[in-house]
């Protein structure tokens, strides 16, 4: 048998004789924007949806505690700490007899508060920082990269320190600034280095050549482009935030007792090792997932949003 | 009559680690309201930088270091900052080579060109937001209540141009300064953007600098031709002068090497042999002397000045081509019969 081909249909298979391949030429195909592209990306991440679901659930959980926990934070002696885990407390209870799913719980909200609002500070303070030197460049430059590079050499537990002493009061907003101080730096690097490059771009140009004010082209002219990239640094400041706070706590710098941070439940846990396993263990397995939960999500926006970064 | 913009021996100079790059040295020109003036020129010939003088855009580490640029009589050079960012767009726009990067992204297409017109003050909020779709529809754009509602990314490259022209002419400017505005582009959609040009020119009487190196654009829109060659300007007249009879042997040299319908079968078209010249390090006397077909002693040592050749037409040359016998001879060397042969050998 001998097939004839042409130019036309090389390779595929025919279609049969008497069947047209159906193509609607009244629509073109979908137009996409930068965000509808990227979502598409995302969605395929399966990591990444997971971690979004995780995340979700954790967020869940630390607004329902804010209304209710299955048992009072101040309630003690509801129990042994050398108890199984029963119906009653699934995750067992602490050297006190308190709950230890109420406190996790709680914890999950002291975390993603902490984690979500030095994201949001951390981010505010690297942006202004980053757009100024990137787009003045000159003295303001040398001003703000000089500052940046001397917050590198500062070690971030020093400044920590130093702000807990000086306010003397460990608070949520003490860790939040403490934690904004040393690491906005990052983010102003990543935001000049765009700038750098988004100033020379044309539309930047065609924008100063209309007469549009400076802080007008930052805000709606650079700053959107480099959306991308800032939303995944951020969004990897989140676990940066939550485990420095749990860091602190567990050293005991962190929030007061009895505040349920999760790093002064594994601090409080140590205590008592030699009865139980469980304090230090279900805290820490918490913090282990939501830190990987919020590290997929960021691995998946950032090779949704900033392709030519993907490894 | 008093004319729009008036430049006068402008000079923009980049200051390099090899010393100083003369991008624009001493140029004079000046455009009348409503007239179209095309600047032509190779690349690095000067004329993008005079553009963005005239803007005062020129980026580092270029310094405009002599000169004036007088607009409707008030000096561009002596703004401040202020001034400065109410005459670009306003009284003096610009659209660029690149559609496809001149315009955001992320931003949609109406909202960028309402964006322009609330850099000023000449229309309130909701008059700017009301405008977008007449301008659009004004630079032929379909259905353009729709179409300011989408993303650069949705528009293809000319119609791209168009958004930039819409632009440019949302604040009513006296003069639009066009930087190579076809050269991205298809040459059936230059067509369009040229004749869009034209029109907006003739509807709103907006004076059009026309930035390129392609002379039939030049042809095709201008009523002035300025003709720079490292970074001076070499002939400047009125478009049919310079067409009929170029004076300078570059701009002759141009013209001889872009093909005419009415040529004759077998001749040749021009090079330009060379590269325009280092601008750290220019020659002595002309500048054009060693690419210059014609070029005699005097070239090689003195610069001439630009000298009035006809009605509002001067060049800048020690020879001028009127004075050359027969400038075509070596162009028409090679034997018709010898060319035929030759085609058919190749068909064969």
């Amino acid at each position: 048998m001998s097939t004839i081909t042409t130019g036309l249909n090389m390779g595929g298979p025919m279609a049969p004789p008497g069947t047209p391949e159906e193509v609607d030429y009244s629509v073109a195909p979908e137009q996409v924007s930068l965000w509808q592209d990227a979502w598409r990306r995302f969605r395929r991440n399966k990591l990444s949806m997971a971690g979004i679901v995780v995340f979700g659930l954790i967020a869940l959980i630390a607004i329902v505690s804010i209304f209710w926990t299955p048992y009072s934070l101040f309630q003690q002696g509801l129990g042994d700490i050398t108890d199984p885990f029963s119906r009653a407390h699934p995750f067992g209870l602490d050297a006190s007899g308190r709950d230890e799913l109420s406190f996790l719980m709680r914890g999950a909200q002291v975390a993603l508060e902490v984690g979500l609002l030095t994201a949001v500070t951390t981010s505010v303070v690297g942006i202004a920082a980053g757009l100024l030197a990137g787009f003045f460049r000159g003295w303001v430059d040398t001003l703000i990269s000089g500052i940046t590079y001397i917050g590198y050499g500062i070690p971030n537990l020093l400044i920590a320190f130093l702000i807990l002493f000086i306010t003397n009061r460990p608070s949520i907003v003490n860790v939040i600034v403490a934690l904004s101080v040393t690491s906005w730096m990052d983010m102003a690097r990543l935001v000049r280095g765009q700038t750098l490059a988004l100033r020379e771009r044309e539309f930047v140009e065609a924008a100063r050549a209309t007469g549009t004010k400076d802080f007008k082209i930052m805000t709606r002219h650079v700053l959107p482009n480099a959306l991308g990239p800032i939303i995944v640094q951020a969004t990897f400041l989140i676990p940066q935030a939550i485990l420095f706070e749990a860091f602190l706590s567990y050293l005991g710098f962190g929030l007061p007792n009895p505040d349920p941070s999760w790093g002064a439940m594994v601090s409080s846990g140590l205590g008592d090792r030699f009865l139980a396993y469980h304090t230090i263990m279900v805290p820490a397995l918490a913090l282990l997932i939501t830190l990987m939960a919020i590290n997929f999500i960021g691995d998946g926006l950032r090779d949704a949003l900033d392709p030519r970064q993907a490894k | 009559m008093a004319s729009l913009l008036e430049v006068k021996g402008l000079k923009t100079q980049f200051f390099v680690r090899g010393g100083r790059v003369r991008a624009v040295d001493g140029i004079d020109f000046r455009v009348n309201r409503g007239e179209t003036v095309g600047i032509v020129g190779e690349s690095g010939s000067g004329k993008s930088m005079t553009a963005l003088s005239i803007l005062r855009l020129v980026p580092e580490p270029g310094k405009i270091v002599e000169g004036s640029i007088t607009f409707d009589g008030r000096d561009v050079l002596a703004f401040n900052d202020d001034e400065l960012r109410k005459f670009r767009g306003n009284d003096v726009a610009m659209i660029f080579q690149d559609p496809m990067s001149s315009l955001n992204p992320v931003l949609k297409v109406g909202f960028q060109i309402e964006e322009a017109m609330k850099a000023h003050d000449r229309f309130t909020k909701e008059q700017a937001k009301e405008r977008v779709p007449g301008l659009l529809s004004r630079v032929r754009i379909p259905d353009p209540k729709r179409r300011a509602d989408e993303f650069p990314h949705q528009f293809s490259g000319g119609m791209r141009q168009r958004v930039m022209i819409a632009m440019g002419l949302s604040n009513e400017p006296g003069l639009l300064i066009a930087d190579e505005p076809t050269t991205a582009l298809d040459v059936t959609v230059q067509a369009q953007i040229l004749e869009q040009l034209r029109d907006l020119n003739r509807e709103l009487g907006t004076a059009i600098v026309l930035i390129t190196h392609n002379m039939a654009v030049v042809a095709s829109i201008c009523t002035w031709v300025v003709v720079m060659y490292a970074g001076r300007v070499v002939e400047q007249g009125p478009t049919e002068a310079i067409f009929a009879a170029p004076q300078h042997p570059y701009t002759w040299s141009l013209l001889r090497s872009i093909p005419r319908i009415d040529e004759k079968l077998g001749s040749k078209l021009l090079t330009i042999k060379g590269l325009p010249p280092d601008l750290t390090n220019l020659p002595p006397g002309c500048k054009f002397h060693p690419r210059c077909l014609f070029a005699v002693d005097r070239c090689l040592t003195e610069e001439p000045e630009l000298v009035t050749v006809g009605p509002g037409h001067e060049s800048r040359c020690w020879v001028q081509m009127k004075n050359v016998k027969d400038p075509d001879a070596d162009l028409r060397e090679t034997p018709l019969v010898a060319d035929e042969e030759a085609a058919d050998a190749a068909a064969v």
